[in-house]
């Protein structure tokens, strides 16, 4: 059942961003719609019953002071249990569909030919660094190739950070001591339109100390070939950082905007 | 202590026990906080106006942000709504007052000297930066090193303690004081909003108070939980959400009781399905202990327990969809009046349909990936606490002619009904235009800055508009038209039925439903003897007897008049202020050196003024609660009143046990955090710290202190003083022998075998602060016992309890409770 949901792209996934907008776009819909009905069907009756200052009609049991409450159960009940058997059974399908999509997006799509890059995301106060499957590391930047899958190890070397990007819809706390689990997708389609070098900005989305609001980085995704030369060129040396700086500098401000797009550090 | 003085005077609301007047103190007391927090908030819009340049540097911003967050949270919502539990819940049942009284002012006085400690610790070195949330490891000091956080921290202690006694009274008094004839099921709606409230809050601020007990030690201690990689992160997260969920229904509840009162009040129907509603809202209560993970969806928690959080959290949206509908059906076929309070319930309802609607959003795991951290929980929190919260001044308009006896200017709540419901829009829905901001990030992304500027201008029109209802209750309650006993056509409950504002001791008789609706009744008062019922004639009725025993409520003080005056409360409260104002610095001002042994171990103080006040506010905490033990002040219940599920029990028995209830739950968080721990580390990879014989020794000592205080107990049965001494001596005994042979193990511990608070020779440093902590506070407990015991034997020996030996069972009770939690710590700490 999983698999019509997917749709086929070539090759045999769906980028998280797509999932999510699908999902995002069934809530919103579904939300909107049902928010507009009960409020539109609020909005009248209460127009409609409004007290327009003449006598009450002979029938109307106004309450008292003093009384004991009635009502504990009776025929109004009905109408009641009708709108909350419709509300549970759109409630019981969201959670249903909800939990198809997650079974997906944990798992991900098949790892395919097997060429999955495993990326060690570390967050520090405060920045981002990346360690490469061959020891290499760079900070900020991360530089990963398209039309792989990219599986993200996440930790923090300090406090509770949550290293997410908006535009890849990926997100994952970065926990000290403990490692989280996420995983991306670009195609060399996404690359092409994008002249040749996506970039993807980077956040922190958990408090983490004074300088949380500047803690940025990039993620920058390069046709396959071109990623294979850069990778070659890398050692298992350390902190080879690269010309765009996630840390952030003294007077507070963020370089990550001004970054020039472009480039891979030897 | 008992005459009360008139309300003219400074000093009534200082000593005052009524539950009128203190709800009073707490509805003034947390608009002060409304503006407070909405300061910091504007200074927050103020620095989101543009995403290049500051207002506040980022530490200040973090600061601003966390204040924000705790003062609307703790000292804004809840006691907001509190104040009118306070003043209307007793009215609702019947009662006379709450069941406790001073404790009722206690819990007020430790709310404003809470607050207080908050306002401080801005000043000492700036307060905490870590988020309302206070995540693990920011919360600690290595990170977050001003003495203003551990201020923070310990503010938020003594405020949830003062909350803890609240919650204590309210439940002894809606199951205990409640007028003939009214059964729980016939409680008015706002009364069972509270009731519900309380149960939740009995056991999540159990929780907060043990995760902030751990993160007290860690600050000022140095114990090291939170720091450690073997969970510690996660174990706040686990502790602080297992609090936290039902926390935004505690502050809910008192809101929804407010819209189910006054959407009856305006509609003149009464409410539709009201069965169904009441057990929606147990239903909720229970529940929302149950989705706490839905705020750790991201972290490394399993998918099996993922997606059981997320059917628990989508599923509790069908609870609040009963609770909706039977709103609106209550509305249709009735006659809708559009006064001031009807149109705050009213804009409060399409508020929280907003606000509930993107809460399931939120429920939808793959939803919340990308959610996680961003403003649209910022906005779905804002819509649906601040939203429900709309109510409340609902809630204050319905009332201040009850309360004040005038009435508010009906042109002027209107006015200020309306820019506050398209200010509110303004400041929140543009919120979830820009959602994908990150929260507590102020240089976010340039797109979204056209939806923070929009929500800036609202957030400074929604504040002002605050200062229209300011005026409109000023002016009113100087001028405004006399509101007579019921201005409102169409309401129910008993507050109406009596003057406004009500007498002091509420009823001109006896108000009582067994006649099927309220009437106040004269009760028959026999020389020497408790009320019993009246026939027609006011005589004795026949069945006098019967009654008698039917009745009765075992409080042997029957015949005293009611006090409503006494100072303790305040003065304990400020010493206990004092002390936590010491301890916010006292780990910086102390440092020690270790010897071989105590005797050569050197203190140095750098600074004494921060340890001289912890001293001073001890003695003075413990000095008031002795004069409040020796303090002649009398609360009698009703000799007539229904008491179900609890009758039979007497009043303060009944309060006894929901205390040991919520005590219960904050052991069982230090055990479920050292089990926590321990699984986290590996759990055959610790052996027990020390010996098993002196625990071994010590479950001896303490077992046979149990058998000693139900010989006392005995003892006082039979009048016996010398009895009563002997064993109320021996179990006194026991307690400092167990004290004791504890010092020693510890003493052992650091000299002997190199295992601190925050270093272990034997293995890992977590494991020692886990042993000190725990079983330190099971230590405090000792002594606290040891205290009461000592007082109740100098009482003895000064002849008292012999006839009323109600002290010795209840002192009874929490020893015992103290024996059965060491019975569960032994075997975890030494035997495995």
């Amino acid at each position: 059942m999983i698999d019509s949901l997917i749709l086929q792209q070539g090759s045999d996934w769906r980028a998280q961003a797509e999932v999510f907008e699908e999902i995002f776009f069934v809530f919103l819909a579904l939300g909107t719609l049902i928010g507009t009905i009960v409020v539109a069907y609020t909005l009248w009756n209460v127009y409609k019953y409004r007290d327009d200052g003449g006598e009450p009609k002979e029938d109307f049991d106004a309450p008292e002071v003093g009384e004991l409450p009635t009502g504990q159960g009776g025929p109004k009940a009905k109408k009641l249990f009708l709108s909350f058997g419709l509300s549970a059974i759109v409630v019981i399908s969201l959670v249903v569909y909800a939990y198809g999509i997650l079974l997906y997006v944990e798992d991900g799509p098949a790892a395919g030919d097997g060429s999955d890059v495993e990326i060690l995301v570390e967050g520090y106060q405060f920045g981002w660094a990346y360690e490469y499957p061959n020891g290499h590391t760079t900070r900020g930047e991360m530089i990963v190739p398209a039309d792989n899958r990219i599986n993200l190890e996440v930790t923090s070397r300090d406090v509770w950070h949550n290293f997410g990007s908006s535009d890849l819809r990926i997100k994952s706390d970065a926990i000290p001591g403990d490692t989280s689990e996420t995983w991306f997708s670009v195609s060399s389609e996404e690359v092409e339109a994008q002249g040749g070098e996506a970039t993807y900005r980077v956040e922190c989305f958990e408090l983490c100390g004074s300088q949380h609001s500047a803690m940025e980085g990039q993620i920058t995704v390069l046709p396959e070939d071109e990623w294979e030369e850069w990778y070659a060129n890398t050692g298992s040396d350390s902190e080879n950082s690269s010309n765009v700086e996630g840390g952030v500098s003294v007077d507070g401000a963020a370089s990550i905007n001004d970054a020039a797009v472009g480039g891979v550090s030897a | 202590m008992s005459e009360l003085p008139p309300t003219t005077s400074v000093k009534r609301w200082f000593v005052t026990t009524n539950h009128k007047d203190i709800g009073i103190l707490y509805t003034i007391t947390a608009l002060f906080f409304l503006l407070f927090g909405g300061v910091l908030a504007l200074l927050i819009r103020m620095q989101l106006w543009d995403p290049t340049s500051q207002v506040l540097s980022g530490l200040a911003y973090n600061e601003a942000v966390t204040a924000h967050g705790l003062i609307m949270v703790f000292w804004f919502l809840s006691p907001f709504g509190f104040g009118f539990a306070n003043y209307f819940v007793p009215l609702q049942i019947g009662a006379d007052d709450l069941a406790f009284p001073r404790l009722n002012a206690l819990s007020y006085w430790m709310y404003l000297f809470s607050g207080i400690l908050l306002g401080i610790s801005f000043f000492q070195g700036g307060t905490l930066s870590a988020g309302w949330t206070m995540y693990a490891p920011l919360n600690i000091p290595m990170y977050t090193p001003s003495i203003g956080s551990t201020g923070a921290v310990l503010a938020l202690f003594m405020f949830v303690v003062g909350i803890t006694a609240s919650t204590v009274n309210f439940l002894t008094s809606i199951h205990h004081s409640r007028a003939e004839g009214m059964g729980i099921m016939d409680m008015p709606m706002f009364t069972w909003s509270i009731l519900a409230t309380v149960w939740m809050m009995l056991f999540a601020f159990a929780a907060l108070l043990a995760v902030g007990l751990i993160l007290a030690s860690d600050r000022v201690l140095g114990s090291v939980y939170f720091s450690a990689t073997e969970g510690g992160s996660l174990l706040w997260g686990h502790l602080f959400w297992f609090f936290g969920h039902p926390e935004v229904y505690i502050v809910f509840f008192p809101a929804l009781g407010v819209m189910l009162e006054l959407f009856q009040t305006f509609s003149g129907r009464r409410l539709v399905g009201r069965k169904w509603v009441i057990i929606a809202i147990c239903l909720i209560s229970v529940q929302s202990f149950l989705v706490w993970m839905h705020h750790m969806f991201l972290t490394t928690i399993n998918l099996e327990i993922k997606t059981l959080m997320m059917a628990t959290t989508i599923g509790i949206s069908l609870p609040f969809d009963l609770l909706v509908f039977s709103l609106i059906y209550t509305l249709m076929k009735g006659r809708i009046q559009f006064t001031t309070p009807f149109l705050f319930a009213f804009g409060a309802l399409l508020l929280f349909i907003l606000g509930g609607i993107t809460g399931v959003f939120l429920g939808a795991i793959v939803l919340d990936y990308e959610f996680r951290g961003t403003y649209w929980v910022v906005a779905h929190f804002h819509y649906v606490m601040f939203g429900g919260a709309t109510a409340l001044f609902g809630g204050a308009y319905y009332w201040f002619p009850k309360v004040t006896g005038k009435m508010y200017d009906e042109l002027l709540g209107k006015i200020h009904f309306v820019i506050f419901f398209i200010s509110f829009n303004m400041v929140y829905f543009s919120m979830f235009l820009g959602w994908e901001t990150p929260r507590r990030v102020f240089q976010y992304n340039p797109e979204f800055q056209i939806y923070h500027q929009f929500g800036t201008i609202g957030a400074f029109v929604l504040g002002l508009s605050f200062f229209i209802m300011f005026y409109n209750f000023a002016k009113s309650y100087v001028s405004g038209e006399p509101a007579g006993d019921n201005p409102w056509d169409y309401s129910r409950t008993a507050e109406w039925a009596v003057s406004s504002p009500p007498p002091l001791e509420n009823w001109p008789n006896r108000p009582s439903y067994a006649s099927g609706k309220l009437e106040f009744v004269k009760d028959y008062v026999p020389d020497g003897g408790p009320a019993v019922k009246a026939d027609a004639d006011g005589n004795a009725a026949t069945d006098g007897g019967d009654n008698h025993e039917e009745h009765i409520s075992k409080y042997p003080y029957w015949d005293k008049h009611p006090s409503h005056a006494s100072i303790w409360p305040f003065s304990l409260s400020l010493g206990l202020g004092i002390m936590l104002l010491g301890l916010s610095g006292f780990s910086e001002s102390l440092s020690f050196a270790l010897g071989d042994s105590l005797a050569s171990t050197t203190m140095t103080v750098s600074n004494p003024v921060y340890p001289i006040l912890v001293v001073v506010g001890l003695i003075w905490l413990i000095g008031s609660g002795v004069k409040w033990g020796l303090e002649e002040f009398y609360a009698p219940p009703s000799e007539f009143a229904e008491r179900w599920p609890f009758e039979g029990v007497e009043k303060v028995k009944l309060g006894m046990w929901f205390f040991l209830a919520s005590d219960v739950i904050v052991f069982g968080a230090f055990l479920s955090a050292a089990i926590f721990v321990r699984y986290n580390a590996g759990w055959m990879t610790w052996e027990p710290l020390t010996e098993s014989l002196p625990g071994l020794i010590n479950t001896f000592v303490l077992i046979t202190s149990s058998f000693t205080v139900i010989l006392a107990l005995v003892a006082a049965h039979r009048k016996s003083r010398q009895g009563l001494l002997a064993s109320l001596g021996a179990t006194i005994g026991f307690g400092f022998v167990f004290l004791a042979i504890k010092l020693w193990e510890w003493h052992h511990e650091v000299f002997d075998r190199g295992v601190t608070i925050n270093a272990n020779a034997h293995g890992d440093p977590i494991q020692a602060s886990i042993y000190y902590v725990t079983t330190g506070l099971h230590g405090i407990h000792v002594v606290i016992g040891l205290l009461i015991a000592i007082f109740l034997f100098v009482r003895v020996y000064q002849g008292h309890y012999l006839d009323d030996e109600r002290p010795i069972e209840y002192f009874g009770l929490y020893w015992h409770f103290v024996d059965i939690v060491w019975v569960f710590i032994f075997p975890l700490f030494y035997l495995f």
